[in-house]
């Protein structure tokens, strides 16, 4: 039985994704279905990047590339079989006839995902420091080399279309309450405790007997499990999609939303995954105002991405634990037990 | 109850050429409470270094309980039952007292309702209860090396090494120290060996000792023995005396 703080923590957490949905319902605008869906899916992005770097402590560039593995998984599983040979020329003969439904594909993409991440993580995990942050670089960019070269089944850089529309809010929305709930449950794991105990001090967590890199191992095949089902979610959305999808800029956002955030807690996903979006939503609102106004000569461009890297360094500069703190919304004074009254004064 | 120990046999370790230990043997057994004094830089926290895994050793063979665990990792030589402390307190900073005691609990395998019941036991018994739910990083000088002791505790180990677990505190928290430490081999059925340079303590809480020095095992044996032998008394206890004479 999870203890109260944490469920407190869920409680509040899930009411943030449910308040979300509600605004996008009522609103009753595409356009705001459509950034609360892309949100909720960042945030499973952003919650599965928490599960290993905010445990382990450990900064990692490869998440991107499994949620593009997720992604082409459900997409190469579920193109309809009549329009493989148009997208997918030059595809194997055994992968020709399976069809699955959109969410068997995007459980396989996590699947996928995941043990792409277990055979590949292993010797990675005894790696701490900058040592660890450098391979996990290279390691996206392995993905994503692998991404534009296989033709065969990723139809190389050109786009890969033709993928089922199958994820609306709802779906993205529950995925990410479900998320939410995985992220919380492996922090207060056994392996979640003993994979923070290693963050903060590597040399005393080997004295009280923990195999780190085994910890760090299960941390990282979880996240990348979460970036594949968050991969698999988004191709299901956007119908069509390049590996460039999958690369520096898509890792520069959910990390941009962990990092302002605060990586430590489930709560700092989730406050940085809202956040950004609602800024980011606001800067693309005003970008296009400047540009149809014509208030300056040229067009304006980018605005957005200078603004998230500015608002990065800023939080680390004057707030590294993040917006939400060191410690999850349900610890908070908030929500601290006031002391029941004794009934006598002195 | 069965006795067993933790054994080191030619002991070496070598530091870029540099001779830390030169063939030294030692062993604690469960039961018994084992002093390790030598003058600074003697090669006392490289022994605990070594014992724990932390250091390679260039010669010599380490036992655990008969069990040979000269190449085990620290986290392996952990498992074995070896728990230790360090002579600057390594806490969990960011998990709470009681979480940083649930660590070792939970390495043993408790589940983590048996390991926060086995936390808060521990926590009681050292009179720490009401940090439990602190942040370990906001805590006393002396608060962090009780915390650190109920840590390794929370392990069960047979053998336990502590390293200097009085620094830093005062002479009340001291005494108090000394109750509970002596009062551990025969409740918990372990081994205790004890760094420690201040001399009062440690001959109010050892039955035997062992000296270093430059490396070297220059005496062993019961407290009255060691502190009468020549080479003991010139490298460290004369120099200890003096101190005392001063003070």
């Amino acid at each position: 039985m999870p203890d109260r703080r944490t469920l407190i923590t869920l409680a509040v957490l899930v009411a943030a994704v449910a308040v979300s949905v509600a605004v996008a319902e009522l609103s009753g605008v595409r356009l705001i279905d459509r950034v609360v869906t892309v949100m909720c899916i960042n945030l499973i992005l952003v919650l599965g990047l928490q599960v290993f770097m905010g445990n382990s402590g450990i900064l990692s560039f490869a998440h991107i590339g499994f949620m593009g593995i997720g992604a082409y998984t459900t997409a190469l599983f579920t193109l309809p079989l009549q329009m493989r040979g148009m997208v997918l020329p030059n595809l194997y003969d055994v992968l020709a006839t399976v069809e699955l439904s959109p969410a068997l594909g995007i459980a396989l993409g996590g699947l996928v995902a995941a043990m792409v991440a277990a055979a590949l993580s292993f010797p990675l995990m005894r790696l701490s420091d900058a040592a660890a942050v450098i391979t996990s670089f290279a390691l996206l960019v392995v993905l994503h080399t692998i991404m534009v070269h296989w033709s065969e089944v990723t139809n190389g850089p050109r786009t890969f279309f033709g993928v089922p529309e199958a994820t609306g809010l709802y779906q993205a929305a529950g995925v990410a309450v479900l998320a939410i709930v995985g992220a919380l449950a492996f922090k207060e794991s056994r392996t979640g405790v003993l994979l923070r105990a290693s963050r903060d001090d590597e040399v005393a967590a080997h004295t009280i007997g923990a195999n780190v890199p085994v910890l760090r191992w299960r941390g990282f095949v979880l996240s990348a499990f979460m970036a594949g089902v968050g991969g698999g979610l988004w191709a299901h959305f956007i119908t069509s999609f390049s590996p460039n999808a999958f690369y520096l800029k898509e890792t520069f956002v959910i990390l941009g939303m962990l990092v302002i955030g605060g990586g430590a807690t489930v709560t700092g996903a989730v406050v940085g995954t809202i956040a950004v979006t609602i800024a980011y939503e606001g800067l693309r609102a005003f970008e296009n105002m400047l540009n149809t106004e014509q208030v300056f000569d040229g067009t304006v461009v980018g605005l957005t991405e200078v603004v998230l890297a500015c608002a990065m360094i800023g939080i680390l500069v004057l707030r590294p634990e993040g917006l939400a703190g060191s410690c999850e919304i349900g610890a908070t004074a908030l929500f601290r037990r006031r002391p029941q009254p004794t009934g006598e004064r002195p | 109850m069965t006795t067993a120990s933790l054994t080191a046999a030619d002991l070496s370790v070598e530091f870029s050429g540099l001779r830390a230990l030169d063939r030294v043997s030692i062993t604690l057994n469960t039961g018994e409470i084992l002093g390790l004094i030598g003058p600074n830089g003697s090669g006392k926290t490289t022994l605990v270094n070594a014992l724990t895994g932390h250091v390679r050793a260039l010669e010599g063979t380490i036992t655990c309980a008969g069990e040979t665990i000269t190449h085990l990792k620290p986290f392996q030589i952990a498992r074995k039952g070896v728990a230790r402390s360090f002579q600057i307190v390594r806490l969990f900073r960011n998990l709470t007292v009681l979480e940083n005691v649930e660590t070792a609990a939970i390495v043993r395998g408790a589940s983590r309702p048996a390991a926060r019941r086995r936390g808060l036991a521990l926590l009681e018994d050292l009179g720490l209860a009401a940090l439990a739910e602190e942040p370990a990083g906001a805590l006393s000088y002396g608060d962090e090396r009780r915390v650190e002791i109920a840590r390794a505790l929370a392990a069960e180990p047979r053998f336990l090494l502590l390293d200097e677990p009085a620094a830093g505190m005062n002479e009340a928290e001291g005494h108090a120290l000394v109750a509970m430490l002596s009062a551990l081999p025969a409740a918990r059925n372990l081994g205790l060996l004890v760094i420690d340079h201040h001399m009062p303590l440690i001959m109010r809480l050892c039955q035997r000792l062992h000296v270093l020095a430059s490396g070297r095992t220059i005496g062993e044996g019961d407290v009255e023995t060691v502190r009468r032998l020549p080479a003991v008394i010139e490298a460290y206890l004369g120099v200890s005396a003096v101190e005392a004479a001063d003070a």
